[in-house]
Parts: C-alpha cells; structure tokens; sequence
C-alpha cells in the first residue's frame, strides 16, 4: 500500500491558510516521487511555517527560529543519502535566518528549501515581514511598513543557489511539480511559494495574485536548465533568471526561473576528501568494538606528533 | 646527575618563528630524553606585538611553569622591555647585542599603557628607559646578560636570503647549546621540523652549527646534559588533546566557526580526518572518515551539529565564550529535545570581547546556566592535557547515555600548553552507545515508560518520528497539556539523578594528596599542575597540603565535596577568574564558605611560585585574598 504522507495530527491553521496548499502539494509530490519514507525529513523553523514537520507523516524536526536551514544541512552532510525539506517562513528565512539562507546558497548542499511567502508574521499577530512592500500597511500595522522589502528570488540566485523557482498556493499541481522537480535536483532549491495570510495580510490576498501570476513554462522559449552541454548559456539564463525575478507590481512569474545542474553539491565537494562518504557516511560508520572499546590508534593517527 | 630543572622563556615578535623555536627546543630536549611542558602567551595580533613561549624542562614530566627564568631568549628588544621582572639570581639573558640602546619610547608594539609601566620601574630604579637600562636592571637582580652578535654569526655561515629569518633557530640553537644539551638533538629537531621545507634545512642546520661553536668559543656552555633513555612520547596541546579523544571516542561530525582559542581544535581533526585503525579489521568496519564543517556563525555551528546528532552521529561542536553566547538558545533546544550533544568550550578572558587570546575561567557560572529555562546538562572541566584526551570520550559517551547536552570546559591556558604524553590507554576509556529503537511500529521518541528517564533513541533515516523545541507529547507532537508538561519536566530531570547514580565519583571530583592536611586547596583547571607542584614544596617546609579537584560540576559531588571541606582544617580555593565562580557553585550546593582564595583575572597563566607566595601570606593570615599578577 502506498505510504499516506499526511499523518492525523490535527492542522490549527487559519480557515483559508496559504499553508493549507503547500501541504497538499508536499504531500501529492512525496506520493508521486516513490520515496522510502524513512529517506524524508522535514526541518521547519518558528511560526505557522514550522508546525508543517507534525502534519506529515515523516520523521521531522521543528527547530529554532531562523535556523531549519543549518540544522537540515547537518542532518544532509552526517547522511548524504537522505532527501531533507526545509519548510520556512518568509521571516524565519529572509529576517532572522537570512544569514543561513545565503550560506547555503554558498554550500549549495542539496536542500529543498520552501519559503511560505505571505508578507506577514502571523503567529505572533500580523507584524511585517521582509517580503511585504515599503509603504505597505496591512491591516494590523500601527503605520506602514518602513522597510523595503527583499526579493528572495534575486537574493536565492545571487546567494548561489541552483535551482530558483517560485509557486503559489492556490495552484496545487504546479506547485507540486516545482517541489518535485526541487527535490530531485542534486543542490540547493528554493521555491518561493507566494500564499495569502486571510487573517493579517488584507493587501496581498488570494484574489490579488490570482490577478497578477502566469507561469513561465507557457512562453515557448523558456529554459532555464543549464548543463554541461549548454554550460555557455549560463550567464544568459542567470540574467535572465534575475530579470524575471524583478518582475512584480503588474505581472508575477511563477515556474521554474533556473536550473543550473553544473554546480558539485556540497557533499559532492566532502566525497573528494572522503572518498567512501556516500557509501559509508559518518551516521552509519562503525564506531567501536562490540566489546565496547575504540577503534583508533590514537599515536598512529596523530604520528606527526610524536617525540622518538 | 643532580636534578634538572630548568625554566626558560624565549620571546619574540608575534609570527617571527617563535612557535618553530618552542617547537625546536621542546623536540631537542626531548630527543635528549628530557621532559618539556611549556605554554604560549600571544597577542591577538597576526605580526608584530610581544609573544612568547614558557617552558619548563625537568628528568620527570614538569607540571607547572615557574619564574624567575634560568634563560630568558630575546628574539626582539620588546622581549627584554617585557620581562625585566621575570629574571633572577644567574638568569641568562641571551640576547642579540645590537638591540643595545634601543629606546622605549621607540617600541612601536608595546601599547602606551605597558610602555610606561616599565619605564616607571626602570626610572624609579634609575635605570636609562632602553635596552641597556633593562640589561642593567636585570643584571643587577641576579642576571647574566649574554649579548650575542646575530647577524655576524648567521652572516658567517648563511650567504644567501635575509638574515633575520634564522633569528629564532639561532637564539633556540644557543639556548641549547649554553643548557648543555648536544648538538646532534638540535640538528634533528631541524630536520623533523622543517620536513616539508627541505631547501632550509641545510642552512638552518649550518645555523646551529655555528651557534654551538660560538657557544664553544666564548665558553658559555656550563653543564653537560647527558642522554637519558625515553620511550615514544606524544608531543601535544589541550587542543590537540580534545581532538584526539574525540576522534577515538568516535566522533564523525564536528561544526566550528573560527574563534581563538577554540578552531585549532577542528583543524586539527580536519588535519587527521584519515584515521589509523588499531586493528586491519576495524579499517574495513570503520571507513568513511569525519565530516568537519566550518559554518557561517556559531548558531549555524551548534545547529549543525545538532541536526547531525538526528541521523545517530556523535557530533559536537567547539567554541569560546563570544560563540557560546550564541550558542545558547540551541543548548536549550538540546536539552528540551533530549539531543545527545558535545560542546567543548574553551574559556578565554571576558567579559565581550575581553582578553581574547588569553586565559580565564569566567565561564563556569554560564556553563551552567546557558539557555533559558529548566533543563538538565553535564557539565565537565579538564585539568591537563590527558584529562583532555580521556573527557572528550567520556562527554560523548554521557551525551549517548544521558540524551543531554554536555559542556567541556577547557581553559585557554591548557588549550596552549605544550606536553608531553608517554601513553595513551586504548582501553582507559570505552566508547559506549546508548539505547537504539529497534522496531519502527508506534515508536515513542520520548516516551515516558523508564525508570531512568531515558527513552530508546531513533535516528532519521531508520524511525519516523517528530522533534520540537515546544513541549511535546510521547510522539514528539507540540502540546500544553498540563499533566504531560509535568510529567516531561520530570522525565527530562529524571535523567541527571541517573547520571549522579551511574557516573564514578573519582571522575567528579578527586581528593590528591594526603588525607590528613593543614591545607586544603580547591581548584579546577589547569591551575591542577601547579598547586601540586606547591603541595610539594609546602611539604618540603614541613605543611602538609591537599587539593580537592573538581572535575564534574553538574551533575555536582555534593556529599563529598561537603565531607571534605568540613573537614578540612583551612580551605583555599584557586582560580582564575574574579568571583571565585567555582567556590560559588560550592556554597550554592553544600553551604560551605571558602574564606580564603587565590585569584587570578590578568589573563596569564598561574605559576607555581606565585600561588606558593600567595598560600603562605593566606597561612600567615596576612590578608584572606591574594589576586596574583604574574606575566607579560
């Protein structure tokens, strides 16, 4: 029988939660991947974002604000054979964990990071967060936003990541096939889910990016995929890339803006010191005798100081 | 042959090879079947500023430093302007002749407050403020100036290349030869320290030549040291030390962000990531190597680590107190999510910033207490550098055991001294794993049926399971559930009384010396060396002294930490740092008030001598705290 990946954990977010569909096409593309579910983990932050690890049925852990992204690397790189979620909010990600998330654009560890994108902290009642716009006031601001806001598609390409796409919650299969494609990409994905808060965020709601998104898998002639073979068209489709990320007031872009498979993952880059690090990675290493003693000969391993 | 003790500092700019002459001479005294315990003082400064090395060498293996010098080495004049209290009765001052006349005033790398502290001392004494008014004021407290043209005899045999790049082999060569030690020890401390540098080691090796010879020819050289017989040994740091333990207890994951005195540490198993089996066996067993990560912060370095500990690998993390700062909402985490989690924490002088390069003990009241709310942890502290070998085991095994965060304190003192290990016990210390979960079916990460509060562990990538830093129920699902709050809270706790239970005492706290003292010292740390050192020399006056070595502060030997101090006929707790932190955790669990105490908050590192003064004015009853003030 197939695994159900929703476990029966009872969901508390808001009636008409964004959060709602990302689940849905987390849960449809884990189904469709055919996946060892033992081989799934979720790593979530703070907020509503961070509850999503308990409603699937996954073995998942709900960290600390701002750092699911450092915690799932060390659960990647101690088991390189594991496929590791990151699902984050978009303060949990771009504010008090932003530094992480340009860090690993650097590692480019093969992590599939899912940024719940709805301009508004809502657990802790409607605050503004790094995607709302300057000048913008939802409705639980005392005034408008006095910051401007980051764009994580630029920031996720500049940072280094190699896989940049966005969805949005209210189209299910899409997104679905973004989180697909995100998690059996070799590096680093960030998936941008653009979602309505109903409760704090009365501007960006679900009619207003109805209004605006199209998805960039209709015009013909976008590809984003750069491989060895096309390995000359890089610079032309990171632009590229970018420049659609730019895009927003009018017009939202959702799909698949870059795919770049040329960049060795992290634990690609260990396995070059570490010769058997995929076969025997450090969680399933033998670390003492049956008997209860170690393995290491401590003077031979460190004969550089030794005094004959 | 009479007893050898000799004590030696050798000084110099801060990267002008001060590190390779320790190493030098350490190696020639050991090759010559001598023992060398030596510890670096520097500057947080990559060129330039004052650094120095104090060693001490003796037949059997020193345990403390103490001044005054028998040589003091001067690679720079800053050294001389620095030490000028250091020398005393025959102190040989070897040092090049043309920093005579050097100024003061002129010492660009000595800070204006430390520049005119000394020129206070010399003009107060009538003494010129340049190097020939340092030389004299030495010589006239007991010191031998031995003023040695560098450049001539470097010039005399090198022809090619800058000069002053031989400065350190040349004053560590003269070192040796005026200590007696025989050419050939010196020549292959060259070749072994330069290895991977073959095109010097010729002219350094023609460097020691004529270092000897001038030695020789102006008969500076006073007793010979024969060769004595010495098995293997291991020339090691704290540093090394912990990395050594960890990567014999089985370590596979280690984080760091770079932080003195803590990332040597991490470079150092990155550097020996390719371990040597005991066994041909084990190698086909236990091949894969340790991942080490140096991440983009220290919450990312704890964090990491954290989330390598999930997949079932003993992990940790190593930091100082800056990092620890940081660190400290993750430890929280760790203790709320039973995680099994070494943190080796290398203390340095705070607060802030504080003295980074330099020594304290003013993290143990934080150890502690780090991270907000109520959760249990172990908190264990290691005195020399084998204690640093055998505690990094133990703390991954108590983290295995107990499912807790465990915090190893080493000071940067022991972090930077330089010993030597004839032998390590492969089988002093085990490595034991603790439950595992067999069976996947309705597993309960933290289930509540254990008499010792510890649940079967799962790992991820064989159990489906949930985590969260919120109170959570058996599953590990978010609840406030009043009665599972309750009962959580105490499983967690459950956990440290059997740690209390299970844990030997003797690697808590130890009781060393006689039973029956006038004295009783309390000390953690490296001061463990020299106040054994002192109890030897109170016993030689005729005062019988014994030291109760706190090893384990949490869970804490209450009863007999009690025991012994009510008992004891004077008390006297040694640290460094300024509130007497561990006497404070003392009175906090036993009720017992140390009177007396000897403290240290300069950032250097305690010598024997100084707390041997000390202790005798607290005997005298001349006052109930002495601050000691030793080092450049």
């Amino acid at each position: 029988m197939a695994h159900n990946y929703r476990n029966d954990v009872a969901i508390d977010w808001c009636p008409g939660c964004g959060d709602f569909g990302i689940v849905s096409a987390l849960t449809q593309a884990l189904g469709e991947l055919n996946l060892d579910p033992n081989d799934v983990i979720a790593v979530s932050g703070i907020g509503c974002s961070g509850k999503t690890p308990h409603y699937l049925n996954i073995a998942g852990v709900h960290t600390l604000h701002g750092r699911a992204i450092p915690y799932a690397t060390g659960v990647k790189l101690a088991n390189p054979n594991l496929n590791v979620l990151v699902t984050g909010g978009d303060g949990d990600l771009m504010s008090i964990g932003a530094g992480h998330f340009v860090a690993e654009g650097r590692r480019n560890t093969g992590l599939t990071v899912i940024l719940y994108d709805n301009a508004v902290y809502g657990l802790t009642k409607g605050q503004a967060a790094p995607t709302l716009a300057l000048g913008e006031q939802t409705k639980s601001l005392p005034r408008p936003n006095m910051f401007s806001k980051v764009n994580p598609i630029a920031l996720a390409l500049t940072s280094g990541y190699t896989f940049v796409a966005r969805g949005f919650t209210s189209d299910i299969k899409q997104l679905k096939e973004i989180i697909k494609k995100g998690m059996q990409h070799e590096g680093s994905a960030l998936i941008d889910v653009l979602q309505p808060c109903p409760t704090y965020n009365n501007i960006n709601t679900m009619d207003w990016y109805r209004n605006r998104v199209y998805k960039l898998e209709d015009e013909d002639s976008w590809d984003p995929i750069v491989t060895e073979d096309n390995v000359s068209s890089l610079q032309e489709k990171f632009t590229k890339a970018y420049n659609k990320g730019l895009e927003w007031d009018e017009k939202i872009p959702t799909g698949v803006f870059f795919d770049n498979r040329t960049v060795p993952p992290f634990t690609k880059r260990l396995e070059k010191n570490l010769p058997e690090y995929f076969s025997n990675p450090p969680s399933s290493q033998v670390i003492a005798s049956p008997d209860g003693k170690t393995l290491v000969d401590p003077v031979e391993t460190f004969r550089d100081r030794v005094i004959q | 042959m009479s007893k050898v003790d000799i004590s030696l500092t050798i000084g110099g700019p801060q990267g002008g090879g001060i590190d390779t002459s320790s190493n030098m001479v350490s190696r020639a005294f050991a090759y010559a079947g001598y023992n060398v315990f030596s510890v670096r003082e520097y500057h947080s400064n990559i060129k330039g500023r004052h650094s120095y090395t104090h060693m001490r060498v003796k037949q059997e293996r020193p345990r403390s430093l103490r001044y005054p010098l028998d040589v003091l080495v001067a690679l720079d004049s800053d050294t001389i302007f620095e030490h000028i209290e250091d020398v005393g009765e025959n102190t040989k001052i070897i040092y090049d002749s043309s920093f005579e006349g050097s100024e003061l005033s002129k010492a660009r790398m000595i800070t204006n407050d430390t520049a005119g502290r000394i020129r206070k001392t010399l003009e107060a004494n009538g003494y010129s403020p340049d190097v020939t008014g340092s030389i004299k004021y030495m010589k006239d407290r007991g010191g031998i100036p031995i003023a040695i043209p560098f450049s001539k005899i470097v010039t005399s045999v090198v022809k090619e290349g800058t000069p002053s790049r031989y400065y350190n082999t040349l004053g560590s060569a003269i070192t040796l030869a005026i200590s007696g030690i025989d050419r050939e020890f010196a020549e292959k401390a060259i070749r072994i320290i330069f290895a991977s540098k073959e095109k010097v080691v010729p002219s350094n090796i023609d460097v020691v030549g004529a270092a000897y010879e001038f030695v020789e020819e102006n008969k500076l050289n006073g007793i010979h040291l024969e060769k004595r017989e010495s098995k293997e040994r291991l020339l090691i740091t704290g540093n090394d030390g912990s990395a050594i333990g960890k990567i014999m207890g089985g370590l596979r994951f280690q984080t760091y962000y770079p932080i003195t005195p803590a990332s040597d540490e991490s470079t150092i198993i990155e550097e020996h990531e390719n371990i040597k089996w005991l066994s041909e066996e084990h190698s086909k067993l236990a091949k894969g190597g340790i991942v080490v990560v140096q991440t983009e912060d220290e919450l990312a370095a704890i964090t990491m680590a954290i989330g390598a500990a999930l997949t079932g690998v003993r992990s940790s993390t190593a930091t100082s107190g800056p990092g620890f700062s940081l660190m400290a909402e993750a430890i929280s985490f760790a203790g709320m999510d039973e995680v099994p989690l070494v943190v080796t924490l290398y203390q340095r002088g705070g607060p802030s910033t504080g003295l980074p390069t330099r020594n304290g003990q003013s993290d143990l009241l934080f150890a502690l207490n780090t991270g907000h709310g109520e959760f249990p942890r172990i908190v264990l502290s290691s005195g020399d550098v084998e204690e640093c070998v055998y505690d990094a085991i133990k703390a991954l095994n108590y983290a295995q055991r107990y499912q807790l965060p465990v915090i190893h304190l080493i000071d940067k003192n022991l972090a930077n001294t330089l010993d030597m290990v004839p032998n390590i016990d492969v089988d002093k210390v085990g490595v034991q794993n603790g439950v595992r979960v067999e069976e996947n079916a309705d597993f309960k990460r933290y289930s509540l049926d254990n008499e010792d509060g510890v649940s079967p562990m799962g790992v991820f990538g064989k159990n489906i399971f949930w985590m969260t830093g919120d109170e959570h129920d058996e599953q590990g699902h978010v609840t406030e559930d009043t009665e599972i709050r309750d009962r959580m809270m105490e499983k967690r706790f459950k956990k440290i009384k059997t740690a209390e239970k299970e844990i030997p005492l003797e690697e808590r706290v130890e009781l060393l010396g006689s039973k029956d003292a006038d004295v009783t010292f309390v000390t953690w740390g490296s001061q463990k060396g020299p106040i054994l050192d002192v109890i030897d020399d109170l016993a030689e006056e005729g005062i019988k002294a014994n030291l109760l070595y706190l090893k384990m502060f949490e869970p804490f030997p209450t009863n007999f930490v009690r025991d012994v101090l009510t008992k004891a006929r004077r008390v006297v707790n040694v640290e460094s740092n300024m509130l007497g932190q561990a006497s404070r955790v003392i009175e906090q669990h036993t009720g017992f008030e140390i009177k007396d105490s000897i403290l240290k908050y300069n950032g250097r590192h305690m010598t024997e001598d100084e707390i041997l003064r000390a202790v005798k004015n607290l005997i005298g009853a001349k006052e109930h705290m002495v601050v000691l003030q030793n080092g450049a």
